[in-house]
């Protein structure tokens, strides 16, 4: 046993071995950690190509659905209390969606893979990891977001210019609606991150996050009980629709002022991640 | 170094780990034992900060593994099952662990070449065999230069090439003064490749120490001898402490003395002596005694219901 080391194969492993100073844990190597592991993943390009394509054609499909409300006597008038930078927009919800994916599977896929284990290893710390996938998600989601709007914008033009609706850039109205469906955006894909790193499995995280993001506005709509409705009204979807309007026209009583919904859509991107941190140091990996 | 002071992790009832106080010295590779379930991986798992202790302590390197500023460079580990996205490549995995600790890029490549992974580097993980995971994740330890290595089960899956790749550098890194400690259910590869055993069952330490001292407390070896006076020698070698068995007849199983003894006592009867040999227990038969009453999980038809009791029990 130990006479082994008389004569000691010799290794390349200390060839060249990082030099000490250099090497150790920073917040920024940690940020470039998750951005190459997100990025060499197959999924998260599925995702981001999935959402920028489904924002794009939906919001192509309702520019051609004004040629039908124009035919539509009783809809007709209706089109010019439209602003068109909230046609483009209006792909937001499916938007929703696949961003709310890439958002949970940032961290269910590691704790399904057992990745979370080499990944927690290298930050014992783990809420830089948490701060770092937040990051690289907001980032991302931003990205797409521009991208998604930057095509629908071109693509519906043909369409919108028939109408005169091709949102003026120097409108205000427009970038009111733009920076709406981006906030709106990434607070989704934050909620679903915090989801996904309480819940940590990812049909549970999906199912939860989608359920809130989602469907619940529409199961509800049926109950007609104030205090449902007054729920309903707070819930991601409803609460970002005073958002993604000019707010030229005022709002119905229903749905939320700007400020309130900007509070609110803030308070579901922060209260999960909040209250992931804190879950996160203490559970076992 | 690994320092464990009164470490126990409970899970409900179930107590995986029992107030286990060990010390882990750098320099020697230690290999750890034990029947499955025992409590090794949990211990790992605490080592590496993954999981908190219940109770006590564990150190690595002088302080609790959370509190490394560079913890790769401190704790390369190998953990058990695979710690890797199927869908990412090699390279891009172990880029990604780099990145957290500004290790450069020559390193990442260097460490692909000496666990030879440089032809599927750029393939994804999740085709790779077992051997080429296991060789992915001792790459994945090596590459902050660690000073103490963690390594569960690091042979599993591997090649004879590869096996013997794995103990020749677990050799060598403990040459060079770092601390190793791994685990094998292979008595024979650890018997060749450990110089400290540490051996639990039921989440308790059942023996420490250097290998040959852990497997002289259990068997001290029988000798074997072969005699046409079988009946007068074993007649003549009954004393107390002394057990004769007889396998077939004109040979003895004698145990609980020496070869030089059972030599004297023949020569001084004037018996010729056929074959006197001393048996030394291997470390697997060591192993085996040591563990009998500890093991969790044992595949026999007359205890089968009072481990499935236990296995619900367990976690």
């Amino acid at each position: 046993m130990s006479t082994l080391t008389a004569d000691p194969p010799t290794t390349s492993h200390a060839a060249t071995p990082p030099a000490a100073a250099q090497v150790h844990s920073t917040f920024a190597g940690i940020l470039r950690g998750e951005w190459i592991k997100l990025l060499s993943l197959r999924s998260t390009w599925w995702t981001l190509t999935s959402t920028a394509t489904v924002i794009t054609l939906v919001s192509l499909a309702a520019a051609a659905s004004l040629n039908a409300m124009a035919d539509d006597p009783a809809l007709a008038p209706g089109i010019e209390q439209m602003h068109g930078a909230e046609v483009i927009s209006s792909g937001f919800h499916f938007g929703m969606l696949t961003i709310a994916v890439l958002g949970a599977l940032l961290i269910t896929g590691e704790y399904a893979t057992g990745l979370i284990r080499s990944t927690f290893a290298a930050v014992p710390t783990r809420i830089p990891v948490l701060a770092a996938k937040a990051l690289t998600l907001v980032v991302l989601t931003a990205a797409v977001t521009l991208v998604s709007v930057t095509l629908s914008y071109f693509l519906t033009m043909p369409q919108l210019s028939q109408y005169d609706l091709v949102p003026a850039l120097d409108d205000p109205g427009t970038w009111r609606v733009f920076g709406g469906t981006l906030y709106s955006l990434i607070s989704a894909a934050l909620f679903s991150l915090g989801v996904g790193t309480l819940l940590r499995s990812t049909a549970a995280s999906l199912t939860a996050a989608l359920t809130v993001l989602l469907l619940l506005p529409g199961i509800l709509s049926f109950i007609r009980l104030d205090w449902v409705e007054t729920i309903v009204s707070y819930l991601p979807l409803p609460a970002s629709s005073a958002l993604l309007t000019t707010g030229a026209v005022e709002t119905q009583g229903a749905y939320l002022s700007t400020h309130a919904s900007l509070i609110v859509m803030a308070a579901y991107a922060v209260v999960p991640i909040a209250a992931a941190a804190v879950t996160l140091h203490r559970r076992d990996a | 170094m690994i320092e464990a002071r009164e470490l126990t992790k409970r899970y409900g009832d179930t107590t995986a780990v029992h107030s286990l106080s060990f010390t882990i010295a750098p320099g020697t590779v230690t290999g750890f034992l034990g029947p499955n379930g025992a409590g090794k991986s949990t211990t790992m798992r605490m080592i590496m900060g993954l999981d908190r202790p219940t109770s006590g302590t564990v150190t690595v390197n002088g302080k609790p593994y959370r509190q490394h500023r560079a913890p790769l460079r401190e704790v390369g580990a190998l953990l058990e099952a695979s710690a890797v996205h199927p869908g990412r490549s090699a390279r891009s995995h172990l880029r990604s662990m780099a990145a957290t600790h500004n290790i450069k890029a020559s390193r990442v490549s260097e460490v692909i070449e000496m666990t030879g992974l440089a032809g599927v580097a750029t393939k994804r993980v999740g085709g790779f065999s077992l051997g080429m995971g296991q060789r992915l994740g001792i790459a994945a330890a090596l590459l902050g230069d660690p000073r103490t290595l963690i390594l569960d089960e690091p042979v599993n899956g591997l090649d004879p090439e590869g096996v013997q790749w794995v103990r020749q550098l677990v050799r060598a890194l403990a040459a060079e003064g770092r601390t190793v400690f791994l685990s094998s259910h292979l008595m024979s590869e650890m018997s060749q490749t450990a110089d400290h055993l540490l051996v639990i069952g039921r989440g308790r330490i059942i023996a420490a120490g250097p290998v040959q001292q852990v497997i002289d407390s259990v068997a001290g070896g029988a000798v074997r001898v072969r005699t046409p006076r079988a009946g007068e020698l074993a007649a003549a070698l009954a004393a107390d402490g002394v057990t004769v068995t007889s396998p077939e007849a004109g040979t003895l199983e004698v145990s609980g003395t020496t070869a030089d003894h059972v030599g004297e006592v023949a020569f001084s009867h004037g018996m010729l002596l056929h074959e006197l040999s001393p048996h030394r227990a291997s470390l697997e038969e060591a192993y085996m005694s040591l563990t009998r009453d500890a093991v969790e999980y044992r595949a026999h038809t007359t205890t089968t219901a009072r481990s499935r009791t236990e296995k619900a029990n367990n976690r």
